[in-house]
């Protein structure tokens, strides 16, 4: 299954409810969680955030946990680290390869950041799946975010899908010849891929800014105001 | 109304992509610009609302000589309007609504001016109802007709249009060709690149051939299509319907220098053959 988290966020029950809602649910609910640090907080926010996501907004259960997996490979990656390198507290553990043991401090710093960030996101997870980023990017403007940061984020939010579609297309064009075949061959592709994706992308944003000061671009993008709906 | 007077471009030492073109579009014209891949026509498009500025010669539209400062440039980008051959470049805002918004914006009108414009434009091009779709959303025609609908909302006077129909599937480009003659007929005056020569004689009234940087034919297409060595030159055909005609005539049928260019002609000749014999 292709996972394409901005049409969900186009697709689901709430994506017409008011975006200054889920903003501010957001940032409260992320801030809670952090500043109680409290375990059983973080199962609670855990649970009833994933209900709100895949009860009330009616999202797939499959497309969140995909959204979920990304972010819980490095999370786990960076809590074995935690455990097993960190700390200075008294040894609770030894694990007899290469003097690496477990400590109390490192146990419980392990734990806890794995807690905080179970917590968290699905609160990230609620903003970003159920609100299109136009939406999030006007919040922000009305509320004052500098103005250089919604453009640049703008920018790149449209540049990526191209991006996207542009690595998807020569990747595949790669894989009809064999380029993934070996691991040495793997390695040769993928730096194919990188170096012409790169020089791609001179290319495109030379385009890009051709058409838009085509359209009288002067540095900086006007806020369109759609007509109240009557 | 857009007159271009020896224009010649390099883009470094070693290639000079324009090399002394000089045309001329009048008010009203429907014109396209035939070349192959390379020949320098999205090159000359560039240069006619100044994105690029010449190594030598000039531009002129409605008369006036296009300068090169902020403010001459954005009234001249509201006169002449470009619609890039890939929807994609063009199109960068995260909604249909607010990316037809950009040129009108731009322009500094009041809000609600830019509402209408963008309610008239997206209707003009049949995309009413997609306000507040994602561009990224929309299949290749409907986002050819945002990018027109952008382009439309700052009410130019010339549309250029970079190779419109590359991508389109059939009833794509049927729509396309049948929005453009509207557009024509309501007063813009369009000219378009092209290398789909079946098309051409469906609206252009007017034909440049451009080769390697220098224009090497002008005409009505019954005359260009009438010249084989301009053709060759441009790596281009005859219309498929005209070479049908141009076999008849070996075999026999004598075709009085009247080669049919579209379907309608290449019925009225058949007929006409027909109640000859």
């Amino acid at each position: 299954m292709k996972f394409d988290m901005d049409y969900i966020a186009h697709n689901n029950a709430l994506t017409e409810s008011n975006p200054y809602v889920k903003l501010f649910l957001t940032i409260i609910l992320l801030a809670l969680t952090l500043i109680l640090d409290n375990l059983y907080f973080d199962v609670i926010i855990f649970v009833v955030m994933s209900v709100v996501i895949l009860g009330v907004a009616k999202i797939n259960y499959r497309s969140y946990l995909k959204f979920l997996s990304i972010p819980m490979a490095f999370l786990v990656i960076t809590c074995i680290f935690l455990v097993f390198f960190f700390g200075k507290g008294e040894v609770i553990y030894e694990t007899g390869i290469f003097g690496i043991v477990v400590r109390s401090d490192s146990l419980h710093y392990a734990i806890y950041t794995f807690m905080r960030v179970i917590g968290c996101l699905p609160c990230l997870g609620f903003l970003a799946l159920t609100t299109p980023i136009a939406n999030i990017l006007h919040c922000l403007e009305s509320l004052k975010v500098p103005k250089i940061l919604i453009e640049i984020a703008l920018l790149m939010y449209n540049t990526i899908f191209i991006f996207l579609n542009e690595i998807d297309t020569m990747k595949k064009a790669q894989e009809t010849r064999l380029g993934y075949h070996s691991y040495m061959s793997s390695f040769k592709s993928l730096g194919a891929l990188a170096s012409t994706i790169f020089l791609r992308s001179l290319d495109k944003s030379e385009t890009l800014q051709n058409s838009l000061d085509s359209r009288g671009y002067s540095g900086e993008l006007p806020v369109y105001v759609p007509k109240k709906e009557s | 109304m857009l007159e271009v007077k020896n224009l010649k471009y390099s883009y470094n030492k070693d290639y000079q992509a324009l090399k002394g073109v000089s045309l001329k579009v009048e008010k009203g014209e429907m014109v396209s610009l035939l070349g192959k891949n390379g020949a320098g026509k999205s090159t000359l498009f560039l240069h006619l609302n100044g994105i690029y500025e010449p190594d030598e010669g000039k531009v002129f539209i409605d008369g006036e000589e296009l300068k090169y400062d902020k403010k001459s440039l954005l009234k001249f980008r509201q006169k002449v309007g470009i619609v890039f051959q890939n929807p994609d470049d063009q199109i960068f805002a995260p909604t249909v609504e607010e990316d037809v918004a950009f040129g009108p914006l731009n322009l500094g009108l009041s809000m609600e001016e830019v509402q209408n414009r963008v309610e008239e434009a997206l209707a003009r091009v049949g995309m009413s109802g997609f306000e507040k779709k994602a561009p990224h959303h929309l299949s290749g025609g409907q986002k050819k007709r945002v990018a027109i609908a952008g382009i439309l909302a700052m009410k130019p006077e010339i549309m250029v249009l970079d190779e419109p129909t590359a991508g389109l599937d059939p009833q794509g480009v049927t729509d396309l060709s049948k929005l453009l003659n509207e557009l024509n007929n309501e007063g813009i005056t369009i000219l378009i690149s092209t290398h789909e020569v079946d098309l051409v004689p469906n609206y252009a009234n007017r034909v440049f051939v451009l080769v390697d940087g220098l224009l090497i034919g002008e005409g009505t297409p019954k005359e260009i299509f009438a010249q084989p060595e301009i053709l060759e030159k441009a790596n281009l055909k005859v219309p498929i319907v005209t070479e049908l005609f141009q076999k008849l005539e070996k075999d026999g049928f004598d075709m009085e220098n009247d080669y049919p260019l579209t379907i309608d002609e290449a019925r009225d000749k058949f007929l006409e053959l027909l109640n000859k014999n």
